[in-house]
């Protein structure tokens, strides 16, 4: 076990180095400079600001040079300044992380808490008006936007409870229940469409693992039904959820970004919107460093827990 | 006349393939409705995006702010926009910007995975490791990230946000047309067509190439859905068309959320048609691939 999460160590850090010169040479090779850019939309492009500023920035340096910069500020945790509102990288970020850290674990809990006992039911109901139920739910999850249903969700929430969320993002410490009314609908959107893809994986799973032997032994003890389905059953069919979970992290990561704006929490993924329309390239160069960084941390911890869950599973 | 032969082969299993996919499609279609419902949805689409002109009964971009925000009614069946647009119309000439977008998108994405995963399987060796290693660490960025990022660089522009999602597009193609192209070099005409000492170049294109059109197809059509999804979330956040051009997206950002309380019906239409359109693309995927290959069930 050890030298398999170790291997699977080293094989990330290959990945993330690629990853991070890929993010690099987007910001820097692609056609249009940034901050004439930058400089031009505000109106007064001069060629000696506009020398400081890249100086200011080491835009001056060689790129291997910036790379490897950029790079070290990274490992240190100290990814510079934004060049629009001048404040550090870090302090926004410390901001905006635990906004998206709540929404997205919310939002995995709900589509959980949604997905695993609706998929249950549609596997042992099979071919019942439940099954179809769950089912059509399921694909409808898949094929809804998540921007249409959150602006779908706030219209109908205005419209028949003439009720908006609270505006004004308070933590969850400062003001516990405004704080849950602000991430409430947010997360549940969010939360729906991670629940579709698990729903139908859940389904299959059991349904295969129920005609298993073992399943079949545990009837025939006298077993009482739900015993057999969340004893016997559900533990092995949950293996390959795993898995499914673990490839929806990228969904949930780009699903803050659109339910962020959609509901004006001051996330990561509003954050880096932002950042996008003011070309603020510090910015959405870190955040997309930071976002494939949890993604592949993400991946690493699902293939463990995988390896864990079974053990047969080495590579 | 060995060569002769190996130059005669291909042609011949290709055209017996063709009759046979279309043959196993109509099969898998009559066997499941759901995969009739969503070709005819997306012929209704494709129609609907070629002879918009006709369709549409009203001009998109004309605005009339004597009737702005009317709700549904036989005149304008979705109801009208803050300017007085006809909300029907515009969805009816949106339907082309997210086929276009999709189809140019999948287009140069697929083609562009294709011959990085024929060089990776064929080849093999350093290169193969090289650019695997590249694919991933493309992957290790959610595509609407890496989308955004790519679009934040370039201007917004149907064009860019169209280019951004080949790219994300290049690397999960490229990993499966590399599967497939390494499972079909083990086939015997390949070694032989190696031992007559057939061009590389020609092997690939006239022995392997064929091998990999179904699961190419299979996975482009799935991945027409997820284009047009990228699209409309690039267009709602103000990255993707813009205005005055009616794309699926934008509507709903631009109109649809601004007076949403007021007027429902322009968050309602667009983002109906954007569902509709993904479904019946995921859909009708979903049956190519159980037509042609069912293996890619467990792989992708």
């Amino acid at each position: 076990m050890y030298k398999y999460v170790l291997r699977r160590l080293l094989l990330a850090i290959p990945v993330l180095l690629l990853s991070s010169m890929i993010v690099f040479g987007l910001m820097r090779v692609m056609p249009g400079d940034a901050l004439i850019a930058l400089m031009g939309e505000s109106g007064n492009v001069n060629a000696k600001e506009l020398a400081k500023l890249r100086k200011d920035l080491g835009l001056d340096k060689p790129y291997y040079e910036q790379y490897g910069l950029w790079l070290w500020q990274m490992v240190s945790f100290n990814p510079g300044h934004s060049i629009f509102t001048n404040e550090p990288i870090a302090v926004s970020l410390k901001k905006s992380i635990p906004v998206t850290l709540e929404l997205a674990t919310l939002a995995m809990i709900l589509g959980l808490l949604i997905a695993i006992p609706i998929g249950v039911l549609s596997a042992t109901r099979q071919d019942t008006p439940s099954d179809y139920a769950g089912r059509v739910v399921a694909v409808t999850g898949l094929s809804m936007p998540d921007f249409w249903l959150g602006t779908l969700v706030i219209t109908f929430a205005a419209i028949w409870f003439h009720w908006i969320p609270p505006i004004g993002y308070a933590s969850f410490w400062e003001s516990p229940w405004q704080n849950l009314q602000q991430f409430m609908l947010p997360a549940a959107v969010l939360g729906f469409r991670l629940a579709s893809a698990t729903m139908r994986m859940t389904r299959s799973t059991v349904l295969e693992v129920l005609r298993e032997d073992y399943v079949r032994t545990a009837w025939a003890k006298g077993l009482a039904g739900r015993i057999v389905v969340y004893k016997h059953a559900l533990k092995n069919a949950l293996i390959p959820v795993v898995t499914i979970v673990g490839g929806q992290m990228g969904t949930l990561l780009a699903g803050t970004v659109i339910v962020e704006t959609i509901f004006a929490l001051p996330g990561m993924g509003r954050l880096t919107v932002e950042a996008i329309f003011y070309r603020d390239y510090p910015v959405v160069q870190t955040n997309v460093m930071l976002v494939a960084a949890t993604l592949v941390s993400l991946n690493l911890i699902v293939d463990m827990t995988y390896a864990w869950l079974d053990p047969r599973i080495r590579y | 006349m060995s060569t002769i032969s190996a130059e005669i082969l291909p042609v011949e299993v290709e055209a017996s393939d063709e009759v046979s996919r279309l043959r196993s499609l109509w099969n898998v279609m009559r066997r499941k409705p759901l995969g009739m419902a969503s070709a005819l949805l997306l012929l209704v689409l494709v129609f609907t995006a070629i002879f918009a002109d006709v369709l549409a009964p009203y001009d998109p971009l004309e605005a009339r702010p004597e009737i702005r925000l009317q709700a549904p009614s036989r005149a304008h069946p979705f109801g009208t926009d803050d300017i007085g647009r006809d909300v029907l119309s515009r969805v009816v000439y949106g339907s082309r910007i997210s086929l276009w977008v999709g189809l140019l998108a999948v287009g140069i994405g697929t083609f562009a995975g294709m011959i990085i995963g024929l060089a990776c399987g064929y080849w093999e060796g350093r290169l193969d490791i090289i650019l695997q290693r590249v694919m991933d660490a493309i992957q290790a960025i959610p595509g609407l990230v890496l989308a955004l990022a790519i679009v934040s660089v370039l201007k917004p522009s149907t064009t860019n946000a169209m280019l951004a999602i080949a790219m994300v597009i290049i690397p999960g193609n490229s990993r499966i047309v590399r599967g497939a192209v390494l499972s079909a070099k083990q086939n015997r005409y390949v070694e032989a067509a190696q031992a007559l000492g057939c061009r590389q170049l020609k092997i690939v294109l006239t022995h392997i190439l064929p091998n990999v059109t179904a699961p190419i197809l299979v996975i482009a059509s799935i991945w027409l859905g997820n284009a047009i999804l990228i699209e409309a979330s690039l267009s709602f956040l103000g990255l993707g068309t813009q205005p005055p051009i009616p794309s699926w997206g934008l509507m709903l950002s631009s109109t649809g959320r601004a007076f949403m309380e007021q007027a429902p019906w322009l968050a309602i239409f667009p983002g109906l048609a954007i569902s509709l359109a993904v479904f019946g693309f995921n859909l009708f995927g979903d049956t190519l691939r159980d037509a042609w290959d069912p293996k890619l069930r467990r792989r992708g």
